[in-house]
């Protein structure tokens, strides 16, 4: 796997701390999908030492080629760096990485839950499955009104709601506390966003008494992305496992019973 | 800037093999010296797939261990200056699954593969060694003397009587060639080395992680799930070449270079500091084909200079006499003080 030169497309700040870059890398885009992600040095020179992994946020054909975008927050030096990428600028990256969600053929309805920037992943599903015909909704949580994804940016079909901790829009209090409404209807879920969000919705759908299959989206610090440093490990029910190798998908039930 | 003589006008394709251990009776034959460190390869399965892992010098397991191991909690890795630390607590499917389900893929390969070995006694690695001679698809053993990651697991490394019971304890039970890995957490790295070499050891890999932390301070505790970690990368890199420099200066044993070699340049420092090979590790991480690019980069640097054989820059940077000779070192060259390593003795001395 050869390091790639991506070709920044363009770069805006969509909402509070949140970038949308697109970028043209074909070889990379080639194997991309829903869940994957990429490696991508956050620097001028040799520092940061370790490249940061991002999710693959939404696809496009465009120029004849598969372009794709990522969707970041600014959090330290690496993704501060990014933020001042301008359209023309190079980076280097490599992948695709890791195994991204797994529709199930036979399933119709697609519950989706993301929390804070767990939407960066969902909406290249929400995309794809869209264009596949699915029925989904997306129920997505935020600490506050202004870190909402913005739902006009969504393909049309899809069926979006809302929660907020601070009660600035849509439900007060947490996006699992809408699950359970759409349990029945759901034929498979998939979620994205940090770990106590997982271990709520394990738990929501436990008893709710429900065995509807659910995919999600883990994060674990990474050195390599390709399965070689061990430093992502995750203790799951079938033993330790890598996120970057893996997963980053794993069954929900799998690592949060 | 200077622009030296085109590569074609050599006549022969610059020859990078070399032969790590010439003491050692069947010996270890590299068609290059850029070897992957262990621990930052896998066990070479997964990058079978990503490229040509043939063309590698040679590959290091992961260090294995007798019972399968989870490793620590996470966070497992963090990142510093030029460098990271990581406290991945030897994960590994231990000795059993190897020789069951991986030497055989390593068997099919040309490439090498060394057996990274780490045990919590000195019993463990001697079983350890005995249960991995002979296997085949396994070409050596390297011990693992310094993980600092374990309980207990820099104890073996940091003092000459136990590197040596150790070492001496692995060569009873095998006749692999056998590599001994040390930790730089020590005062004197010529004196561990030399127990070493005195009990066995074919050659030498130098060097480990260096024990290092940072603090959340957030959290007010320290970052990693384990506490500390050992420091790799670019930052490690003067410190393992001076080690590798001492000790190649004082000892008559084969020695591979490690710590924070990105390019093809610093792996050409080690060398000239008196390595025979040199592992890459930290560097893979940022680039998966770094090992391949350093060879490429070797290559280029032997046509540009018009150096035949890889072989001729091994130790190119050393003082004319051993430093067992000359009883002072400041004498040699600057920049290493008459207060460096004292007087050593043993059967690992370069000779005349
Ligand atoms: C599979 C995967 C996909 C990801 N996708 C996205 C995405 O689409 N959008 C997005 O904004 N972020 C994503 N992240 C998190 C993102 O990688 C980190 O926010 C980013 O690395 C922070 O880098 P920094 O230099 O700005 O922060 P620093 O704090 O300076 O980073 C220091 C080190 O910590 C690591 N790190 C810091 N925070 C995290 C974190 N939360 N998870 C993993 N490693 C971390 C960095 O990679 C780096 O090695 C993803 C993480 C993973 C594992
Ligand atoms: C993530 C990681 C895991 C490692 N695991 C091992 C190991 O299992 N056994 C071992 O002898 N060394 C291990 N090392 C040390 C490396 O082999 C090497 O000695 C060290 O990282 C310095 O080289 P570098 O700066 O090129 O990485 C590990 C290093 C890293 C970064
Ligand atoms: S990030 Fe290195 S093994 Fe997953």
């Amino acid at each position: 796997m050869k390091l790639e030169r991506a070709v920044v497309l363009s770069q805006e700040e969509l909402y509070e701390n949140t970038y949308l870059m697109w970028l043209s890398s074909p070889r990379v885009a080639k194997s991309a999908s829903p869940g994957r992600f990429l490696m991508i040095h956050c620097g001028d020179a040799d520092e940061p030492l370790l490249p940061r992994p991002m999710s693959f946020h939404r696809f496009r054909d465009s120029q004849s080629e598969r372009q794709f975008a990522i969707l970041y927050d600014v959090r330290g030096r690496g993704t501060a760096w990014l933020s001042t990428r301008k359209p023309g600028d190079g980076l280097t990256n490599f992948g695709p990485l890791g195994r991204g969600y797994a529709t199930n053929p036979d399933a119709q309805n697609l519950l989706l839950v993301g929390g804070g920037l767990g939407m960066a992943a969902l909406i290249a599903l929400a995309d794809q499955a869209i264009v596949a015909g699915k029925s989904i909704t997306l129920l997505q949580g935020a600490r506050t009104a202004v870190k909402l994804y913005p739902t006009d940016l969504l393909p049309p079909e899809v069926e979006a709601l809302s929660a907020t901790d601070d009660g600035s829009a849509g439900h007060h209090g947490y996006v699992t506390d809408l699950i359970p409404q759409h349990l029945s209807w759901a034929d498979q879920i998939f979620a994205c966003g940090p770990t106590p969000m997982f271990a709520a919705m394990a738990n929501v759908i436990r008893e709710a008494r429900s065995r509807k299959p659910a995919q999600a989206l883990l994060e674990e610090r990474m050195g390599c992305g390709t399965g070689i440093c061990y430093g992502c490990a995750v203790f799951t029910r079938k033993g330790v496992r890598l996120v970057c190798k893996d997963g980053p998908r794993f069954e929900l039930r799998q690592v949060f019973s | 800037m200077f622009c030296p003589t085109p590569w074609h006008t050599l006549k022969t394709v610059p020859n990078l093999s070399v032969e790590l251990l010439p003491g050692h009776k069947r010996g270890l034959s590299f068609s290059n010296p850029v070897m992957t460190a262990s621990g930052t390869f896998g066990n070479g399965l997964d990058y079978a797939k990503i490229f040509d892992i043939q063309r590698l010098g040679a590959i290091v397991s992961k260090a294995i261990t007798l019972r399968p191991r989870q490793g620590n909690a996470q966070p497992r890795i963090i990142e510093t200056a030029a460098g990271m630390l990581n406290s991945i607590g030897l994960q590994n499917i231990g000795v059993d699954a190897i020789l069951r389900d991986i030497a055989p893929v390593w068997a099919t390969w040309r490439v090498p593969v060394i057996a990274n070995i780490a045990g919590e006694s000195i019993a463990h690695y001697a079983e350890l060694a005995r249960r991995l001679d002979g296997a085949p698809g396994v070409s050596g053993i390297e011990i693992n003397v310094s993980c600092p990651n374990v309980e207990n697991g820099l104890e073996f490394g940091t003092d000459p009587r136990s590197a040596s019971d150790l070492t001496y304890a692995v060569r009873r039970e095998t006749d692999l060639p056998l590599l001994v890995k040390l930790g730089p957490n020590v005062t004197d790295i010529v004196g561990i080395a030399a127990a070493a070499a005195d009990a066995g050891a074919d050659g030498l890999t130098l060097i480990n992680t260096f024990p290092a932390m940072r603090i959340d301070i957030q959290a007010r505790r320290p970052t990693l799930g384990w506490g500390s970690g050992g420091l790799s990368g670019p930052a490690l890199k003067p410190i393992a070449l001076r080690m590798v420099y001492q000790v190649a200066r004082s000892l008559d044993i084969p020695i591979v270079g490690c710590g924070g070699i990105v390019s093809a340049e610093d792996a050409i420092e080690f060398m000239m500091a008196g390595a025979t090979a040199v592992q890459v590790g930290t560097a893979t991480f940022r680039n998966p084909q770094a090992p391949l690019d350093i060879i490429d980069g070797l290559e280029e640097f032997m046509q540009r200079e018009q150096i035949l054989a890889v072989r001729e820059i091994i130790g190119a940077a050393l003082p004319a006499q051993r430093e067992s000779q000359t009883n002072n070192a400041g004498g040699v060259a600057a920049g290493h003080g008459p207060q460096s390593d004292g007087a050593i003795t043993g059967r690992a001395l370069r000779p005349g």
